[in-house]
């Protein structure tokens, strides 16, 4: 979601801090993935301040056989800066669905999207994705 | 249009198609899935996102976070407990079915456990106990005991003994009907607890004709109404009063003394 470890690292605790406060007081939430929540927000909170990416109209492809292939080159830093980079509400779509910890139901309630959002985000990451792998690694791509 | 719609949404669904199996718990899911396994293009997503989730898991992590991390699941709400599944709409329905038909059988068993031969008759005759006014009766005031003589010399009923418990009693009527099967009933209005005896014919076999007996007293009890019911000589008799078993139990087990 930050694409900096640091930073991460200060939302994690501050989002745990805050809990074990909320659970000395007996005020934990009833709902589910609460605390999710609250870390999402606090990672959008973290980077509002932040540079924000040039809105570019990325290039897409499509997904190639060649993908997994390109995949494993990259390296897992490159994949979280480039989900970082994504604007939100499709960054908290790819980061969750890729944590892969959730199902779809629960990333839609947890991200407040309807499916029809969910499914147009992750499908154009994944077009996205595969041009910037393509352009990265062009001799592996069909392009 | 609907066919559309239909397509529209499994398509938004084969976006979102989990990447390990074991998050396909969805059952629409799991038809969008299955419907299109075969297709290059799911197979080329899935391959895809099964890598992008491999690289993920790559991504470091700092030490001071991972320690939280160790030997914990990361979302230990999404399993399935007894609770959960106990909220589920359909193990509720069954659930909630299958109590209202076991409640059924039981009271059936039940029931059935009680039943004893002219056990049907003993209950039409306490409604019938339950509609008769003392008008309707012919006022006859003697002692109980003595109404056999006049079933049998009058009616020519024999065996329409009245027992020895409930002999001695004041009558204030009596009549003898037929019931729709056209059994011939004697009825008896004691001053006593406003209390009405009747005696028919005990049922019988319906290939051998013989008496169908039952030892000692039973109960039936039919709108608010119980009845103590006895067997001899192939008559069957029946003490009735408007309340529960407890009004009765005195005079049978004063008879049980005797």
């Amino acid at each position: 979601m930050l694409g900096d470890s640091s930073k991460a690292q200060e939302v994690f605790h501050t989002t745990l801090r805050e809990a074990a406060n909320r659970a000395a007081q007996g005020e934990l939430p009833k709902e589910s993935f609460w605390l999710f929540r609250d870390a999402r927000w606090r990672c959008l909170e973290a980077t509002k301040t932040d540079l924000q990416p040039e809105a570019l109209k990325l290039d897409e492809h499509d997904v190639t056989p060649q993908a997994a292939a390109q995949i494993e080159q990259l390296k897992p830093t490159q994949l979280a800066v480039w989900i970082s980079g994504a604007p939100d509400p499709q960054r908290t779509a790819l980061a969750l669905f890729y944590l892969d910890e959730f199902d779809y139901n629960e990333i839609l309630d947890l991200a407040e999207l309807k499916l029809s959002e969910l499914s147009r985000f992750l499908a154009r990451g994944r077009r996205q994705l595969q041009a910037w792998l393509d352009a990265k690694h062009p001799e592996q791509g069909t392009v | 249009m609907r066919m559309l719609r239909l397509l529209r949404r499994q398509r938004a669904l084969l976006n979102c198609a989990p990447i390990s199996q074991d998050r396909l718990a969805d059952r629409t899911m799991r038809a969008a899935v299955s419907r299109a396994d075969d297709s290059d293009e799911f197979v080329n997503q899935q391959s895809f996102d099964r890598a992008v989730a491999a690289l993920v898991r790559l991504i470091p992590i700092p030490p001071e976070t991972a320690e939280w991390f160790s030997e914990r699941d990361l979302v230990v709400g999404s399993k399935w407990t007894w609770k959960k599944m106990a909220r589920n709409p359909a193990v509720l329905a069954i659930s909630i079915a299958v109590v209202v038909i076991a409640g059924v059988s039981v009271f059936q068993v039940l029931s059935r456990l009680n039943d004893f031969p002219g056990s049907a008759t003993a209950r039409k005759l306490l409604t019938v106990a339950a509609s008769t006014r003392p008008v309707m009766l012919d006022p006859v005031s003697t002692e109980a005991g003595t109404l056999s003589d006049l079933f049998f010399m009058k009616h020519g009923l024999e065996h329409y003994d009245v027992p020895t418990e409930f002999a001695d009693f004041r009558t204030i009527g009596c009549r003898v009907f037929e019931d729709e099967e056209s059994r011939r009933i004697a009825q008896i209005w004691l001053a006593e607890k406003r209390m009405q005896l009747f005696l028919f014919p005990a049922e019988r076999n319906a290939k051998t004709g013989a008496v169908l007996p039952f030892p000692g007293w039973r109960y039936v009890h039919q709108e608010g109404w119980t009845g103590a019911v006895t067997e001899r000589s192939g008559v069957c008799f029946m003490a009735t009063v408007r309340g529960p078993e407890k009004d009765l139990e005195p005079y049978l087990s004063k008879a049980t003394g005797k």
